[in-house]
């Protein structure tokens, strides 16, 4: 990434953070296989879109039908490797390596929210902390994860990134400068 | 205090005075002002010139509805604005406005004379007056007629200003903060509805703002209005003020335009000048009131002339007094009560003048006490004072004729012809109206959106029946929104209910042609063009429109439809809903480009996706190019090179030894599953079954059609894992395709695709010396000719980093393509470029590669192809599976015309002088002799300087190219006519030798 600072000086009321990388996967896998599959990789696979589920450091978001994000630390990238090509000969899928497609932007902040819906036009008050979703921002295709009410990760193609990233920094300044401006005038 | 300001009335702080300049000219207004009510309080009504005739112009309304009071306002470099209302735009220290079209002066403009020719500028009169000749319209006639009519000047310097975008879900939006839209956004909130309420202003209240006298519910107005804003802030709901609603579209969805920073001194460098809104309502409650109507007579333009609402509300909100002496003519029971506030505030109201024989008793009672003359039965037929009205003519009217005429003095002629409900919003959603004759209104009807219409805007009248209607829709909205509704009772005091009528043009007993009555102000248009636009033939009020442009300014005739509407239907002779209403469209205010834009301006213009590699390039000189939304190093310039030169020496260098070069860009699918290879069978024109795992193969895509789409080399990674590539620009498009297939046609086989485009940074090799430099580095793969050999492909470790390797070539010379993941690219090309230094590495762009690629007849999908070329045209049958049994596309090439003599085939052209470059896409002609127009054959895809041969080369698609070859063919250019050879593709190489290394 060129963004070279990986916290950025907070220049608004949202804390932004470029997040380390992690052994991140696109996981495709039949409905029959869901759940076998899940057991394979030591972690559930929900049914739902939009659900999570976390275990031992490993994290499945479930993005479509038959579609699933996995996260896991990275010194676990081989062990889930070798787990899943075990399982293949009974439970065939597709395990695609996506550790690098993506940069991991964190925000935090009591406008956490309000700053996302500069770009992104879903209603973020029908996705709860503890769910996620494939969605848009800016017209780009994101995956955006709600950790809790106020905080989120955004997962956003490298090469769109420092696009996303300014823009939500352009957005974080603005806030700052409305806040400057009620305080003057309180 | 200026001399028509009212002590200690209105809503502006008196404690609070504001320093202002109008044309150059030092004011004084009060915080809390528009530019209009604070020039009104310092006697200023001549605001602007008009449109066409350069009449003078004062403040007509208090309202974004302003037709008249446009004038350009500067709040410092860069941040000129023309056409500025003044009745909206709020006033600061330092704030700079200026008049707009007149020269030399407001007072005195010599474009004035447009006036005194009003007989030859009559609707139409473009198309009639200067049809010849012709060729004179876009020279001559148009430029003058630009220059001589329009308002103010597009400014030249770049918008210094940022603008913001967010987007906003709630279950109920209110439009409008007027009495209406306060107490539906009330009861709404009380349902527990989430609620947004909006109003164009800069304060809630709306009508309420102009009527401090009434007492609602115990309180008075303003007591109440602020209680009924904190209460709704303790509802939850959110209130903004200064954002107009300026488009409503499909379900629900709607734009909010925000001002933040007009009307501010000074405002912190990051705060946006405006924000657009887009909103997704589950319902929305329109509760856009009702606007004032001018009334149709000649003069009815002059400054010092406005609607007797504006004068109450310049009265009541901002404690300005309209002039000194007023006449107020009115068709409304509305205008009376303005005459007497303005009365009781100390104001000479010198006569009302309705046009109605018998307004009711008791106002003509109020007037009485308040020793105001009454002259009902009457029409206004003229006014006169040059730069500010100073009299008014009357005349009474009895069984339709016009008596004698009595001329009564002024500095203030209100007006009132009655009210037309709100509806633009409504209009935009394709809701219908219907005619009411009872208020002689159009009315919503049939609905096509989950929205609800409350107060004026559905033709009440009175503040309590607009409260109590607003309480009512916001339950009714709350209801349809899923929650319990919860309403509510109001009870008002002083409410000065009313009614009127509305008319056409005003009778008069003077020559209705030489009668400069206003319909449209901002264009211009009087009653008699509508009339005349009627006797030339046009029958639908579309045309009307049209014809004389009523309706078609900025303001998108608030004002002037519906008079424009009654004139045209009596011309007609039609009832007014035969004669129908035009459609209003979005915005419903003039809105700023700015706003429309957004974010996209200056970096955030557009995505310019960057790979891994490009900071290097950007470090080492690289110039770029884009390509879709990448922007890739086109060449790497040294010291004193041009282009030319650059790409002459990276493609001997690559020839000679080696090059490196970013392709990072190009698309990347993984293919993965038990029917991976049939699902690639199934896609591409190329047989997969038998490709080995460690081997690639160029794969061939073709649309339905039988065309090629994209293309690109696929490595088998394992039996059931691909690895795809796809042109650079094709990359969505192809998975989109291939899922596409998938999901609708396929949905049986076991097969996933993922793109990996962004995954791996991909580095290409290549040159003599490419396994030179590349072996070192390689753990895991035995890169020597036997065991990796050309088309192969391999999962090793390159520099330590886990990598895909590729031997394959898109240069004709030995080469091989390494894949890491991202975060390595640059890593690796650093390490790479320092090994290649002692085989004098150089890196190239896409132009060398371009050129090295042309040189061995590669084709590149959209540039040798248009979506016409099938695999033959394009010399490619070899890449067609013979003995498949299916692929997208397969059906189409045995297609009659597919299979026809005669199609464009992709052939070379070598110029007789090669030093000649042909254009690319230059056409090319079989015998230059023949007349024109001449028949063409086909043009020129591909052209190049090729340093390695020394000459230009070219490919073209050519009409029966394969079999000219050997043949002369022509290209004029327009350095000249050139003559060519058509040859083969491939101009090095042939055989392939180089590969070999």
């Amino acid at each position: 990434m060129s963004k070279a600072s990986k916290i950025n000086p907070v220049r608004g009321p949202v804390q932004l953070e470029v997040m380390e990388p992690v052994a991140r996967f696109s996981l495709r896998v039949g409905k029959q296989g869901r759940q076998q599959l899940g057991q394979a990789l030591g972690l559930e696979l929900p049914e739902r879109i939009g659900m999570r589920s976390s275990q031992g450091g490993r994290e499945a978001l479930c993005l479509g039908p038959d579609e699933w994000v996995v996260l896991a630390p990275e010194a676990e990238r081989e062990t889930l490797f070798t787990a899943a090509l075990e399982a293949y000969a009974e439970v065939p899928h597709s395990l695609a390596e996506i550790s690098d497609r993506e940069i991991t932007l964190r925000l935090e902040g009591e406008r956490a929210t309000d700053l996302l819906t500069i770009a992104c036009p879903r209603n973020l008050e029908l996705m709860p902390p503890g769910s996620g979703r494939r969605t848009v921002m800016g017209g780009i295709q994101v995956v955006l994860w709600r950790d809790g009410q106020d905080a989120y990760r955004l997962d956003v193609w490298r090469s769109f990134f420092d696009y996303i990233h300014s823009l939500l920094e352009t957005g974080n300044r603005e806030f700052a400068a409305e806040a400057q401006l009620e305080s003057q005038s309180a | 205090m200026t001399a028509f300001r009212v002590a200690e009335s209105g809503r502006v702080r008196h404690d609070r005075p504001v320093e202002f300049q109008f044309d150059g000219r030092s004011y004084q207004g009060l915080e809390g002002d528009t530019l209009a009510s604070a020039l009104l309080a310092n006697g200023v009504h001549l605001l602007g010139r008009s449109f066409k005739y350069h009449r003078p112009r004062g403040i007509l309304t208090a309202g974004s509805e302003e037709p008249n009071a446009l004038v350009g306002t500067r709040r410092g470099p860069g941040r000129y604005e023309p056409n500025t209302r003044a009745t909206v735009q709020e006033i600061w220290d330092g704030l700079q406005a200026e008049s707009q079209n007149r020269y030399p002066k407001l007072s005195f403009d010599l474009g004035a004379i447009n006036d005194r020719l009003y007989m030859l500028f009559s609707a139409g009169f473009y198309y009639k007056t200067f049809m010849w000749p012709r060729s004179f319209w876009e020279r001559v006639y148009e430029p003058l007629i630009r220059r001589a009519a329009g308002l103010g000047k597009a400014p030249q310097e770049p918008d210094p200003d940022h603008y913001a975008e967010r987007h906003l879900h709630t279950d109920i939006l209110v439009v409008g903060g007027g009495p209406a839209g306060l107490s539906a956004a009330r009861s709404a909130a009380k349902s527990g509805a989430r609620v947004v309420l909006v109003d164009e202003s800069a304060e809630m209240g709306g009508h309420l703002l102009s009527e401090p006298g009434l007492v609602i519910d115990g309180q008075p107005a303003w007591d109440w209005l602020a209680g009924m804003l904190e209460e709704l802030r303790e509802l939850g709901v959110r209130v903004m003020s200064r954002t107009t609603a300026i488009g409503y579209y499909h379900q629900n969805f709607l734009a909010l335009c925000e001002r933040l920073s007009d009307h501010l001194k000074e405002a912190p460098a990051d705060l946006p000048r405006e924000r657009l809104w887009q909103v997704r309502a589950g319902q929305v409650v329109l509760a856009q009131g009702a606007l004032e109507k001018p009334l149709v007579f000649d003069g009815n333009d002059r400054p010092g002339v406005m609607l007797a609402g504006a004068a109450q509300t310049y009265l009541h909100r901002y404690g300005v007094r309209a002039g000194d002496r007023h006449v107020v003519a009115t068709s409304h029971d509305s205008a009376w009560h303005a005459a007497f506030d303005l009365s009781d505030a100390g104001s000479r109201v010198e006569a009302i003048v309705d046009t109605r024989a018998n307004p009711s008793d008791a106002l003509r009672e109020a007037a009485r006490d308040r020793g105001i003359r009454v002259l009902s039965g009457h029409t206004v037929t003229g006014t006169s004072g040059r730069l500010r009205v100073n009299a008014v003519r009357v005349n009474p009217v009895h069984d339709g004729s016009v008596g004698p005429a009595e001329t009564l003095g002024c500095d203030s002629l209100l007006m009132s012809g009655g009210w037309t409900p709100s509806l633009h919003l409504f209009s935009h959603t394709k809701g219908t109206l219907r005619w009411d004759d009872e208020s002689d209104a159009f009315l919503p009807d049939q609905q096509a959106e989950a929205c609800h219409i409350a107060g004026a805007g559905r033709g009440l009248w009175g503040v309590e029946a607009v409260l109590q209607d607003g309480d009512l829709r916001g339950a009714e909205a709350a209801e349809a929104a899923g929650h319990k509704p919860e309403s509510g009772a109001f009870q008002v005091e002083n409410d000065r209910t009313g009614s009127g009528e509305t008319h056409r043009e005003l009778p008069s007993d003077r020559k209705p042609g030489r009668a400069r009555a206003f319909v449209d102000y901002q264009n211009d248009v009087t009653a008699k063009d509508i009339r005349l636009a009627v006797r030339e033939g046009m029958k639908s009020i579309e045309h009307v429109k049209r014809y004389t442009t009523n309706g078609m300014a900025t303001d998108q005739g608030k004002l002037s439809n519906m008079n424009g509407l009654m004139i045209a239907a009596d011309a007609v002779g039609k009832a007014p809903p035969q004669v129908g209403l035009t459609t209003f469209r979005p915005p419903y205010t003039p809105t700023t480009f700015g706003a429309f834009a957004g974010y996209h301006r200056g970096d955030h213009f557009e995505v310019v996706r960057k790979t891994p590699i490009d900071s290097w390039a950007e470090e080492n000189g690289a110039v770029f190019e884009p390509v879709s939304q990448w922007r890739r190093a086109w060449y790497f310039p040294r010291q004193g090179e041009d282009m030319e030169a650059a790409v002459a020496r990276e493609c001997l260098a690559t020839r000679k030894s080696l090059g490196i070069f970013d392709a990072s860009t190009l698309g990347k699918i993984e293919i993965a599953g038990p029917d991976a290879v049939e699902f690639m069978n199934r896609m591409y024109t190329n047989p997969w079954t038998k490709l080995a795992p460690g081997r690639c193969r160029y794969g061939l895509l073709l649309g339905e059609d039988g065309f090629i789409r994209d293309d690109g080399v696929i490595g088998r990674l394992s039996d059931d894992l691909f690895h795809v590539t796809t042109t650079t620009g094709g990359a969505a498009r192809v998975l989109t395709m291939m899922e596409d297939y998938l999901q609708t046609e396929w949905p049986d086989l076991n097969v996933w695709l993922t793109s990996t485009t962004e995954q791996w940074a991909t580095i290409a090799l290549n040159g003599p010396n490419a396994r030179r430099v590349l072996e070192p580095f390689v753990e895991g793969q035995d890169l020597s000719p036997e065991a990796f050999v050309h088309m192969s492909v391999a999962e090793c470790r390159v520099a330590g980093f886990p990598a895909r390797l590729f031997r394959l070539s898109f240069t004709g010379e030995l080469s091989f393509e390494i894949n890491v993941p991202a975060r390595y690219g640059r890593a690796l090309w650093e390490k790479l470029y320092e090994a290649g230094q002692q085989y004098d590495v150089c890196p190239y762009g896409t132009e060398t590669m371009h050129v090295l690629r042309a040189e061995k007849g590669f084709i590149i999908v959209g540039q040798d192809t248009d979506g016409t070329v099938t695999p033959d045209d394009a010399g490619m049958s070899w890449a067609v599976g013979k003995k498949k049994t299916d692929f997208v596309g397969m059906r189409s090439l045995s297609r009659p015309d597919l299979v026809a003599p005669g199609r464009k085939q992709l052939v070379g052209l070598l110029t007789e002088d090669g030093s000649v470059r042909l254009d690319e896409g230059a056409q090319v002609v079989a015998d230059p002799n023949q007349s024109v127009p001449m028949a063409m054959i086909g043009h020129v895809s591909s052209s190049y300087h090729s340093a390695t041969l020394g000459r230009s080369i070219a490919l073209a698609l050519l009409k029966d190219g394969r079999n000219l070859k050997g043949q002369e063919v022509y290209v004029p250019l327009p350095s000249g006519l050139h003559k060519a050879r058509v040859t083969d593709t491939v101009f090095y190489d042939p055989e392939g030798e180089r590969l070999k290394v």
